[in-house]
């Protein structure tokens, strides 16, 4: 077996091994999971297969409509498996604990870079791979294409994910040769920044809303040569484009030159990319080793605020409180994460700023108050998201740490509760800032103001509640990142709960608003009835909540008090 | 005291005490139940049946007043590595509410100077070597004068400053009092600090006493422990399988 083949042994066993013994248990799990990517399947299937229905209706433009979305999105793929693969190739090539067995044996620099390489492209592809193919089947169902078309999209797509993970490595070891000490996740940060950015860029220039409305167009000529400008004729994504597009359209191009323009590229960047390893790599992983100072969050001046901030809190609640915040704001990894909230936040609220509700056929009055009353369940989902990345790994985030608060006279009780609040403040700011602002820009009447901005309040201690509890009972303390503990069984479990629970506090809610809603649009008095109805709705939202916050917390407090650690 | 893993036997039928001032040796082949039995005693897990009293009070029926007396130093270096030593220190003395004046302060620059760490006070623990972590957690351990004080595998990543500085905190601590609970695999430093020893295999406690009472059970003339620890442990014939190993 060649070398380099070696190198992926473990990983290769490793799998089996878990392929073979499942969790230990029910089979709940596999059986969830497996229902959610069927699910997840069908639906994107059956979404494209319908917009590209729609697309072979329009005479004309129909077919150019279709190869435009599958250069769109072949490009969006292309900028996600990048980023991804600078991501994934830090760790793999620098950070991966294996790599101090690897480089004392007597193993070849070569060998070493084509293993690594292999396990970035298998970790950073797996996932877009998974998700793009009913997106591709779809093309091929639609249009009807022979097998020669799934023929070709195999043999492009090789190269197409070869091309990424050589990019990704190439930058990531420069960028580690760069930087001084063990800043590479420092240059996570970076990167998400620089992801983000690009990735707005990218939206903007594609315009993919203008292209659906031909009338923004000042002529036809104009909407055709839009349609038909390609995105750029240097990047792989539209070489796969133009090497597939003869096989499901009537479409002439010469698919033999672009596959062979992304063969012979993914080739080149793999040699290209070996000759940079052997030249930077081992200068770069030397100044990985190096460690790095805090500086910001040692100042005087935060540890004063943050003494204050803390002071009606007992002293070991604030001890634990004070160093969540201090791990969580030197933790690059976790900065990334914030910034990438923020643009999420900006693009949330600059949505509801630019709803086009004057154009819309129904009343303003009754849509302003309609999206406001959906906006709750929105923002619920929002904060549920963000509940789900940074409070269900809350307790996980102790690691294998977990002995010193286990072994300290600190109570399991006290240490789940401080979770809960110091993760329910910052999220009460977002969630009333997000509902806030948005009907301010809907213009929404005071009762609905108040109404979206008190369920949000309370709803925020449930979804809270939810994400301390169940992090405790699904806790990973062995995993190196937060992002592995948010995407594993229990986190995928929570997001189900949570999003249930926001649906079921938004159903609850909906009768009684749209009745209070009716009586005060038409000026008319209230039934007994209604209000008992009412009163009993809202008597249910509350006992969600307290459901949603007790129950958890307590199933979450017995798992890690009867935990062997 | 009985720990079991589905039907692996880890910790059976374990009795033991130990006094005020006394350093007591825990001693065991690879696997024989030291660290789970560590690990109980601690509250990091809980036994199948049976109980351990710190000071009268039981770990898992009063875990915060128990632990309050207890300092425990794992073989396990893992902390929190976005804090810097002194803060991981501090964060330490606010768990076991300690005041925070100038007293608290003193006592940890004085521990911090003790363990050689205070250049290193300002660094993130992610920063240091493992020795340099060992000592942090032994330097956390003593931090709010504990009564008992429960250690797993004392030496492990200290060069020989560091450890002679641990056997010298050790002694002084037992003269003041404290009860110390230390299994280690390292027999000299057992036979050089340690008033009584007691020797676990596959989870069952074989030999309890001194020296002299260890050497009498054993029927040995040897003074070392070493020969009478592989002795007891049923491990003498590694001398007869080694002679018969080629590298």
């Amino acid at each position: 077996m060649d070398a380099w083949l070696i190198l992926l042994q473990p990983k290769i066993i490793a799998l089996r091994h878990r392929l073979r013994q499942p969790a230990r248990g029910s089979f709940l799990k596999p059986l969830i999971l497996a229902c959610l990517a069927v699910s997840f399947w069908a639906f994107t299937f059956w979404a494209f297969q319908r917009v590209l229905l729609y697309f072979r209706g329009v005479e004309l433009f129909g077919d150019l409509l279709a190869a435009k979305l599958m250069g769109m999105i072949l490009l969006t793929f292309f900028s996600i498996l990048l980023f991804s693969n600078i991501i994934s190739s830090l760790s793999t090539f620098f950070l991966a604990e294996d790599l101090t067995l690897f480089l004392s044996r007597p193993v070849s620099l070569d060998r070493v870079y084509y293993a690594r390489l292999a396990e970035t492209m298998t970790h950073s592809s797996w996932m877009v791979l998974l998700f793009g193919l009913p997106v591709f089947l779809a093309y091929g169902w639609v249009y009807q294409a022979s097998c020669n078309y799934y023929l070709v999209f195999a043999c492009a797509l090789i190269p197409f994910l070869i091309i990424p993970a050589a990019l990704g490595a190439l930058f990531s070891m420069i960028l580690v040769n760069i930087f001084p000490a063990r800043r590479t996740k420092d240059i996570l940060f970076l990167l998400s920044i620089f992801f983000a950015v690009s990735l707005y860029f990218l939206l903007r220039f594609l315009q993919p809303e203008r292209l659906v409305n031909p009338d923004s167009f000042a002529g036809l000529v104009e909407y055709l040569s839009a349609l038909s400008a390609p995105s750029s004729a240097f990047l792989p994504s539209f070489w796969i484009s133009e090497a597939m597009l003869p096989y499901y359209q009537d479409h002439q191009a010469p698919s033999g030159f672009f596959l062979g323009l992304i063969w012979s590229t993914a080739g080149a960047m793999v040699v290209f990319g070996n000759w940079v390893f052997r030249t930077l790599y081992f200068a770069g992983w030397t100044k990985s080793q190096e460690a790095r100072r805090a500086r910001l969050t040692q100042s005087p001046l935060i540890d004063g605020l943050l003494r204050l901030l803390t002071r009606p809190l007992n002293v070991r609640a604030r001890a634990l409180v004070v160093k969540d915040f201090k791990s969580f704001f030197r933790d690059t990894t976790q900065w990334s994460q914030l910034i990438l909230l923020s643009a999420l936040v900006v693009v949330y609220l600059y949505n509801f700023r630019v709803l086009p509700l004057d154009k819309s056929p129904m009343p303003t009055f009754f849509l302003q108050n309609l999206l406001s009353f959906l906006n709750m369940a929105l923002a619920g989902f929002v904060l549920s998201a963000v509940s789900g990345r940074f409070v269900f790994p809350a307790v996980s985030l102790e690691g294998l740490s977990f002995w010193i608060i286990r072994s300290s006279p600190v109570s399991l009780r006290s240490f789940l509760w401080s979770k809960f609040w110091t993760s329910l403040i910052p999220l009460i700011i977002l969630g009333e800032v997000l509902i806030i602002l948005s009907n301010t820009f809907l213009k929404v009447t005071p009762f609905m103001m108040v109404l979206s901005s008190a369920t949000l309040f309370f709803m925020t201690f449930g979804i809270v509640g939810l994400g301390v509890g169940m992090g405790a009972l699904y806790p990973r303390f062995k995993v190196e990142n937060a992002s592995q503990i948010a995407s594993g069984f229990g986190g995928a479990f929570y997001m189900i709960l949570s999003m249930t629970f926001i649906g079921a506090v938004v159903t609850l809610e909906a009768w009684p608003v749209y009745t209070l809603f009716m009586a005060e649009l038409h000026h008319r008095t209230l039934s007994l009835w209604e209000w008992a109805g009412i009163f009993l709705s809202f008597s249910g939202v509350a006992i969600l909540n307290a459901l949603a916050v007790v129950l958890p917390m307590r199933l979450g407090l017995k798992n890690i008090s009867e935990m062997d650690f | 005291m009985n720990k079991k893993f589905g039907n692996f036997h880890a910790v059976r039928d374990l009795t033991l005490r130990v006094f005020p001032g006394e350093v007591f040796g825990f001693l065991g082949p690879n696997g024989a139940g030291k660290t789970t039995t560590i690990r109980i005693m601690v509250g990091l897990m809980k036994p199948t049946s049976g109980r351990v009293l710190l000071s009268g009070k039981d770990i898992a029926q009063q875990p915060v007043e128990a632990k309050s007396i207890l300092g425990y130093i794992s073989d396990r270096p893992y902390l929190y590595e976005k804090l810097t030593g002194q803060e991981f220190l501090e964060f330490v003395a606010d768990l076991h509410s300690l005041d925070s004046g100038e007293g608290r302060r003193k006592r940890v620059t004085e521990l911090l100077e003790f363990f050689d760490l205070q250049s290193w006070s300002k660094e993130l623990v992610e920063s240091y070597s493992h020795g340099m972590r060992q000592r942090l957690i032994i330097a956390a351990a003593i931090l709010h004068r504990p009564q008992i004080l429960v250690v797993d595998e004392p030496m492990v990543g200290l060069d020989p400053k560091g450890a002679r500085l641990v056997k010298r905190l050790f002694f002084e601590l037992a003269r003041a009092g404290v009860a110390i609970f230390m299994s280690t695999h390292n027999l000299e430093i057992a036979e050089e600090m340690c008033h009584r020893i007691g020797i676990i295999n596959e989870g069952q406690l074989i030999a309890l006493g001194t020296m002299q009472e260890l050497r009498e059970k054993a029927q040995s003339a040897d003074d070392r422990l070493e020969p009478l620890f592989l002795k007891l442990t049923g491990e003498a014939g590694i001398r007869e399988f080694m002679q018969g190993f080629r590298f």
